[in-house]
């Protein structure tokens, strides 16, 4: 049968090249769905991602006559880290092969600089007992004969033959002599010291047993450093409770010191430079008799002191404010899981804490057993980050890198006293203080009262810690779109209903398209008014704008009544299509009354100002720019896609459906609710669903009119912030990759999963209501 | 030609021994309706033209003709649903209990209560089957329970539909079959105890078997209720009805009882009509 192979070639080739096209059409669509979901996936997984922690260098290093180092340190590009030992060296060793030019390369662990620190005849035959350490790069030498050297290592970049070289170097900011801390010059067991510009603060411990603490006030300031800077000196004593003083912190504001003796912390203020007065005890309450302190530590930011016991635990204490004054309190407390210190059960002291160490600008501390046992703990959200044996004991010295994404660590060789490694790790934690429980529950954050839920991502200064609760600003996305909803969908669905049911045909021809055209209209234009035309009138005028929402369904109402009771002769001579048009001047007229009588009512039952009313009589806080002027703005915005598609549906309802109604004696009113809104429901269901859907993804309007205030309020005087509004605020001064930028990714996927719920919910409800209804 | 004997085509042979009634000379008890001087315009078409007629009570009338005679306009002006059209003008007046049902004073609901209208194309609404009969009920305010049930199951009894759906009255109408869809919106119809059921070529949509059942239905249906029926079928004409009007282009054309018009037609255009030269 040649007959029925086709002889028209071309109609072959387009059809198969239709196919294929439409097809290609259908997968890149989804395709790029798919894409967009990975991606935001993609950029959101760091943070929640746990530590990693490697080792990258392990240097060999000998010293003759088992001497000790007590300090170490490494620049903020982790290419250069130095140890300082107890006969007053520092070395300098590099921790990444460099090729500077030809005549100087060096191999990792190649020593670049190796100094006496001890210029100065003041230390001549003395040897160093204590590095002191600081939140700044200054470190405190203290000899066995109690002198004391402030000394600085810094890193300088140089730039030969355009290869970059790090040279080390050594600063003496107050001079190469022995720094008087003690006025009867005495050797100190304990000392701590924090430094600003104008002044450095010491406490510390004398031999026997006086606590002191003493200030340089500097003439001009510290930070133009040379050894001619001048100072005033002023020594104070501070009454000592009782005997020991196991540690001493001092935070780097220079505000309090916490000195630790035994189990119980004393804090002072150092505020005065005349006396030193006891602010608080902090007395932590231990898990039984056997249970002491035995380690403390600053928290970057000056609030918190962890205090670690001989348990394995470390709790976090911060100043709340009380009804009796602001209070240290215990806020939370870490503890490693258990089953991790099986391994040496039968040695209960090694789960005690014997130092805590804290990152210089992020909340998180480490801790350190005495089998070199190391866990990671990040307060704010409470997160166990990381738990492991980094060296085979307990390092001499540990210190984390500038940027907290490094450490530094020098360890014994347990055969060889002579031998120790300097090691160097490298940290992978970007993004500790971001959990699930912190972005969605209650966190107590440093100086809050309480726990609670926040955003604040950024300020001015650079200790802040971000606060990243996502509940208010999703709450903000759904209280901007119910408001929004609330004002929307009654008055699109009655116009609705009115067009395509009531309405002349030629009417509804001019009326549906002009609304339709409504949603062609910027929203950035809708949020423009709202925010700067809106808000204040609505301000001044707030009576009338209650008054409104009574007169104009009023003033409707009447005018229907009073047209369907004119006699017929009159409403024969009258085109049908002004009934309509006769409502234009009614509610205008309204409108007028409503802002003529705000000011009688103000007077009358407000006391003259309702904004004051509402704020000073009944306590209500007020927002110019509050949920009542987004849920009108955004109303604007959705009532077009509300009103289309809910008359799209009313409108469909075959015409023998309402005719069998109206055969069996029904009202045009009852078969429009019986029959005509049932069938219609698929319809007005997937239009209020898409309205809601708008609502919750509209941006500009929310951010032009809401005051974008993270707060979790229902009142509809306060403003809200919502997802889209704070994804576009903050996007633009995120620093791309830090956990701000993930959690706005975060937040992009949340509202991609909000839409995407409330779009298949729709969806859902549409198939089974028309699956019901299948066969009109 | 073809050649039709009514006799042939009714079912059973009732009709023939029935006493024939002086269609234009009706005793006021007997008449349901009565239509006079009839006119219907659409915009400036007319559509009818100067319909008169009687139509007799607890009989079976059909509305014959080829498609845009008027017939279902017709059927239609009865219970007034030419007032949903646009454009639709009406002079002359039908008279049901001797009130003109274009009367400025009528109550349309509820002249289509007294009126009831069963359409071409099945049209239960989206609601169970007990909810679709007792939905004219309903919007007359019934509200009870066991009036309603009765009236249900009456109805449904009637339409010969209730041994088909008594054990799924609350499944949804849409379930059914065309034909028991069909005899639903019948049983519908009747549960409000209408004078007049208008039925517009109720079985053109439907299946043989289903054309059977709703025409013995319609049989049965005379017994209580006037029935008026517009079908393009002249053998369902000459089967179910007692009187039969042939309308052709808006004009009645000829009026009488079954047998006489399609044995002997008197005008030339029922007999070209009712033996197929045309339609």
């Amino acid at each position: 049968m040649a007959t029925l192979i086709s002889s028209n070639r071309s109609r072959g080739i387009k059809n198969s090249l239709a196919k294929w096209l439409i097809t290609l059409g259908g997968i890149s669509v989804l395709f790029t769905l798919v894409l967009i979901f990975m991606y935001l996936l993609y950029v959101v997984k760091p943070i929640f991602e746990s530590a990693k922690i490697e080792q990258t260098v392990n240097i060999s290093i000998d010293l003759a006559d088992n001497e000790k180092v007590l300090g170490s340190g490494v620049d903020e590009l982790k290419e250069l880290a130095y140890q300082i030992t107890e006969s007053g060296n520092i070395d300098f060793y590099h921790l990444k092969a460099s090729v500077p030019h030809a005549d100087n390369q060096f191999a990792i662990g190649d020593n670049s600089l190796s100094v006496s620190l001890f210029v100065s005849d003041d230390f001549n035959q003395d040897h160093v007992v204590n590095v002191v350490n600081s939140f700044s790069a200054n470190k405190l030498l203290h000899t066995a004969k109690g002198q004391t050297l402030l000394i600085q290592p810094s890193f300088h970049a140089k730039y030969a033959n355009d290869t970059r070289e790090i040279i080390p170097q050594v600063n003496y900011p107050l001079g190469y002599n022995s720094l008087v801390i003690d006025e009867q010059q005495a050797a100190l067991s304990q000392l701590a010291f924090a430094m600003n510009d104008e002044r450095i603060v010491f406490v510390g411990f004398t031999q026997d047993k006086r606590l002191i603490k003493t200030s340089f006030i500097a003439e001009d300031d510290f930070s133009s450093s040379g050894d001619d800077v001048e100072y005033e000196t002023i020594f104070q004593q501070i009454e000592l409770f009782n005997g020991a003083v196991d540690e001493i912190k001092v935070t780097p504001d220079l505000r309090l010191a916490f000195i630790r003796s035994g189990s119980t912390v004393y804090v002072y203020s150092l505020n005065d430079d005349e006396e030193v007065s006891l602010k608080a005890t902090i007395t932590p309450t231990l898990a039984n008799n056997e249970t002491y302190l035995t380690s403390m530590g600053l928290l970057s930011g000056s609030s918190s002191v962890l205090l670690g016991d001989n348990s394995g635990q470390v709790s976090q204490w911060f100043e709340v404010a009380t009804d009796t004054g602001r209070q240290f309190k215990q806020i939370r407390s870490f503890k490693a899981n258990d089953d991790s210190v099986k391994y040496d059960k039968n040695n209960q002291a090694s789960s005690a804490i014997t130092a805590i160490y804290t990152e210089q600008y992020r909340k998180s501390f480490y801790t350190m057993t005495q089998s070199g046992m190391v866990n990671v703990f990040y307060t704010t959200s409470a997160a166990h980050l990381w738990q492991g044996q980094l060296t085979s004991s307990q390092p001499e010295t540990f210190t984390i890198a500038p940027r907290a994404n490094g450490i530094i660590a020098i360890v014994n060789d347990p055969l060889d006293a002579n031998k120790k490694s300097l090691q160097a790790f490298s940290v992978h934690n970007e993004h500790p203080e971001v959990t699930w429980q912190a972005l969605w529950q209650e966190v107590w954050y440093e100086g809050y009262p309480e726990p609670d839920y926040v955003w604040q991502s950024t300020s001015g200064s650079d200790d802040f810690e971000g606060k990243f609760s996502l509940v208010p600003i999703s709450f903000g996305t759904i209280k901007a779109a119910l408001y929004a909803m609330l004002f929307a969908v009654p008055i699109a669905l009655t116009a609705a209903i009115y067009t395509a049911y009531f309405m002349t045909p030629g009417l509804r021809k001019k009326v549906k398209p002009t609304i339709e055209m409504m949603e062609a209209l910027p929203t950035v234009i809708l949020g423009f008014l709202a925010g700067l035309w809106l808000a204040p009138i609505m301000e001044e005028y707030l009576p009338a704008i209650f008054l409104l929402f009574i007169f104009l369904p009023l003033s409707t109402l009447i005018t229907a009544f009073a047209w369907h009771n004119l006699p017929n002769d009159w409403k024969d001579k009258l085109p049908e299509t002004l009934a309509p048009i006769l409502l234009i001047p009614v509610i205008i007229l309204a409108t007028y009354a409503a802002f003529s009588l705000s000011g009688v009512l103000e007077l009358t039952l407000f006391n003259g100002d309702m904004r004051q009313y509402l704020t000073n009589d009944l306590g209500i806080n007020f927002d110019q720019r509050n949920a009542l002027v987004v849920g009108i703005a955004m109303g604007f915005a959705v009532i077009p896609t509300i009103f289309s598609m809910a008359e799209d549906a009313i409108f469909s309802v075959p015409g023998h459906l309402t005719s069998g109604s109206l055969a069996l004696g029904a009202t045009q009113w009852q078969t429009l609710i019986g029959v005509v809104l049932l069938t219609a429901s698929p319809g007005i269901f997937s239009a209020i669903m898409m309205g809601l859907g708008r609502a919750v993804g509209e941006t500009m309007i929310v951010l032009m009119a809401t005051g974008n205030t993270p707060i979790l309020d229902w009142s509809i005087f306060q403003g809200m912030r919502t997802l889209a509004a704070n994804i576009a605020v903050e996007m633009p001064e995120s620093e791309v990759g830090s956990s701000h930028y993930r959690i706005l990714f975060l937040a992009a996927f949340v509202l991609f999963i909000f839409t995407f719920i409330f779009n298949t919910a729709a969806e859902f409800v549409r198939q089974r209501l028309r699956e019901k209804y299948s066969s009109m | 030609m073809i050649s039709i004997s009514p006799k042939a085509l009714a079912p059973g042979s009732d009709t023939s021994f029935k006493k024939k009634l002086d269609l234009t000379n009706l005793t006021p008890d007997q008449v349901a309706l009565d239509i006079n001087k009839l006119n219907l315009f659409y915009g400036k078409k007319q559509a009818l033209n100067n319909i008169t007629m009687s139509i007799p009570k607890g009989q079976v009338t059909a509305f014959i003709g080829p498609s845009g005679c008027g017939k279902s306009t017709l059927l239609r002006s009865i219970n007034r649903m030419n007032d949903l059209v646009d454009d639709c003008h009406i002079t002359g007046e039908i008279n049901l209990h001797g009130n003109n049902i274009y009367d400025k004073h009528v109550d349309v609901a509820e002249l289509r209560r007294k009126v009831g209208m069963v359409f071409q194309r099945p049209n239960p609404f989206p609601k169970t089957i007990y909810e679709n009969v007792v939905y004219g009920l309903r919007i007359m305010g019934e509200n009870n329970r066991r009036k309603l049930d009765e009236a249900a199951e009456q109805s449904l009894r009637s339409a010969a539909l209730w041994n088909e759906v008594k054990d799924r009255l609350h499944e949804s109408a849409l379930g059914l079959s065309g034909g028991q869809q069909q005899r639903l919106v019948i049983a519908r119809a009747i549960a409000i105890q209408p004078e007049v059921l208008l039925l517009d070529e109720p079985t053109s949509a439907l299946d043989p078997i289903s054309t059977l059942t709703i025409e013995e239905l319609i049989n049965d249906l005379k017994k209580q209720f006037t029935v008026v029926i517009v079908t393009h079928n002249m053998q369902q004409a000459a089967r179910v009805s007692d009187q039969t009007a042939f309308m052709y282009m808006g004009d009645l054309i000829e009026y009488s009882d079954t047998n006489t018009l399609f044995t002997t037609p008197l005008k030339k255009k029922t007999e070209d009509y009712i033996t197929g030269r045309y339609g």
